[in-house]
């Protein structure tokens, strides 16, 4: 009896293992990303990065007319941008999720809306846990199906 | 015929004006005479615009020597930088809109002085000054000194040259030279080779085309001649001025000439603009300089660039930088010019 049931749970076992200890694929590996970021009167280019976690992001910030800031939600980082002066920054993209960039100098009357979007996407044991959790709750429907509990 | 709820609403009327015309009047009565009339020292206040907003309000203010002031900014727009120059050192950093700043001063001499923006806050921000004249107050009505004479400039006035004029070079070198190899080369001839050379005064006189003929002339090959010449043109500039100079360039030249010395830097796009509609016949209008372009600035001289600096130039969208700067750092920014010719991109700061 208990063999049997034991015997139902083994392919998901084995399944969920795979996920766990499969090789990483290689285009998942962290990368450097050199991004040139050009703040303008009233927006960023590019307006919006992706990037994975834990890929790390080199900026060379810019500002193509007046004074701009670049500052990260999330990640804290500040920094003012002189036209003309090249800027460099770099960062560990280590917190999963959607974070704002905004410009942090009163440029002009427009600027509460120069705002763009960094997006970290997780990372591969975030799409394990997914698979993994998947298969756990299929493993746990069979299982109550084969073996639907005694009625108390 | 007043009734006794007539008599109650008028009171309250009475009340009510009180309060909406009251209050503003005792907070701007405070803000603009009881403070005043209970500071020790004068207070100025002056909002600080982009040029094409109006600029700094006011726009000169006069002030005896010796009296201390308290000027007090306040900006209505974007971020602007104040400071007050020249040779004052008074820098008092950002100002954002809604915050203000103020600074207390004390001008020891009779003088003409200039407040002006820091920050590149429009593509005018260059045009962002505003004057403080400081008299003298036993006599108020003399107009103030101005600078003293600048030999520099009056030994270019007396030589009749023209800053303007263009100079191309009629030589440059082959390969970029190297100052390194230069300053050794330098180091086992220093006995033999011209003694003006060595001259920091004559080196600002004379262009390098006009040192690397004499170098070659003594008998010195040509690329080591340049290599030599590249070495004398960025000694003088050394340790602390030379990261002085980097940063007056980066804040107040790099917009148009370009941090490379390209000049193409973004303010470049609009004084193209605006001289094309402005249909000015200097040549070089509207076109920032390229440092980094030998043919341009080899047969040209420190004085001249000097002179540039100082005085601007007429109607091409150079401004002038002789009423914020001193003359030293104008002779830093003028002597950094060369580093963007004679030393490789990687080895400059
Ligand atoms: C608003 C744009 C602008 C800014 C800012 C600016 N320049 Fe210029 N500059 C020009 C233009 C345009 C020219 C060419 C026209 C002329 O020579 O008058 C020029 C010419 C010059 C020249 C003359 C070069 C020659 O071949 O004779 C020198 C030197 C110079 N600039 C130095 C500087 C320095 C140093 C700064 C910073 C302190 C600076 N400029 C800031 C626009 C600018
Ligand atoms: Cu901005
Ligand atoms: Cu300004």
């Amino acid at each position: 009896m208990t063999r049997t049931r034991l015997l139902t749970l083994t392919p998901f076992v084995i399944l969920a293992l795979l996920v766990w200890l499969v090789s990483v694929p290689v285009s998942n590996r962290p990368v450097t990303h050199n991004i040139v970021m050009t703040a303008d009167q009233f927006a960023f280019d590019p307006p919006v990065l992706r990037v994975n976690q834990g890929d790390t992001v080199r900026l060379t910030l810019q500002a193509a007319d007046v004074v701009h800031g670049f500052y990260l939600d999330g990640y804290g980082l500040n920094t003012r941008i002189e036209p003309g002066v090249s800027r460099q920054i770099e960062f560990t993209a280590d917190r999963a999720g959607k974070f704002r960039y905004r410009c942090s100098v009163s440029c002009g009357s427009l600027h509460p809306f120069m705002i763009g979007e960094l997006v970290v996407n997780p990372n591969f044991p975030f799409y394990r846990a997914v698979g993994i959790t998947l298969i756990t709750v299929i493993a746990v429907l069979v299982y109550l199906r084969k073996f639907p509990p005694a009625p108390v | 015929m007043t009734t006794p709820t007539n008599r109650l609403e008028r009171f309250a009327l009475a009340v009510l004006l009180f309060i909406l015309a009251g209050v503003p009047v005792a907070l701007l009565g405070y803000q603009y005479f009881v403070r005043l009339a209970l500071s020790p020292v004068r207070v100025i206040d002056i909002t600080a615009a982009a040029p094409e907003a109006g600029g700094f309000q006011p726009d000169a203010i006069r002030v005896a020597a010796g009296e201390t002031v308290r000027l007090r900014f306040s900006v209505p727009d974007v971020t602007h930088g104040i400071a007050i120059g020249p040779g004052l050192g008074i820098d008092i950093g950002h100002v954002d809109p809604g915050q203000v700043r103020e600074v207390e001063v004390t001008f020891d001499r009779p003088g003409r002085y200039t407040v002006y923006c820091s920050t590149w806050c429009s593509p005018n921000h260059w045009r962002m000054r505003g004057t403080i004249e400081v008299y003298d107050p036993s006599q108020p009505d003399a107009l103030p000194p101005s600078q003293p004479p600048d030999p520099a400039l009056e030994s270019l006035a007396a030589r009749g040259i023209n800053i303007d004029a263009e100079h191309p070079a009629e030589t440059i070198p082959d390969t970029p030279p190297s100052p390194g190899r230069g300053a050794e080369i330098t180091a086992t001839h220093q006995n033999t080779l011209p003694a003006d050379l060595f001259n920091p005064a004559w080196r600002q006189q004379h262009s390098p085309v006009e040192a690397w003929s004499m170098l070659v002339a003594h008998g010195m090959n040509q690329p080591d001649a340049w290599d030599v010449v590249a070495h004398l043109w960025t000694s003088s500039l050394q340790g602390d001025r030379l990261a002085q100079a980097s940063t007056l360039y980066a804040k107040n030249c790099a917009a148009c000439h370009g941090e490379d010395g390209s000049g193409t830097g973004p303010g470049a796009a609009v004084l193209q603009a605006q001289h094309a509609l402005e249909h000015s016949d200097m040549p070089q209008a509207g076109k920032p300089t390229a440092f980094a372009d030998p043919r341009i600035m080899l047969g040209g001289r420190s004085e001249i660039y000097y002179a540039k600096i100082r005085r601007g130039g007429m109607g091409t969208g150079m401004p002038g930088f002789g009423q914020i700067f001193t003359p030293e750092e104008s002779w830093m920014l003028a002597e950094y010019l060369w580093r963007f010719v004679f030393v490789p991109a990687e080895n400059r700061p």
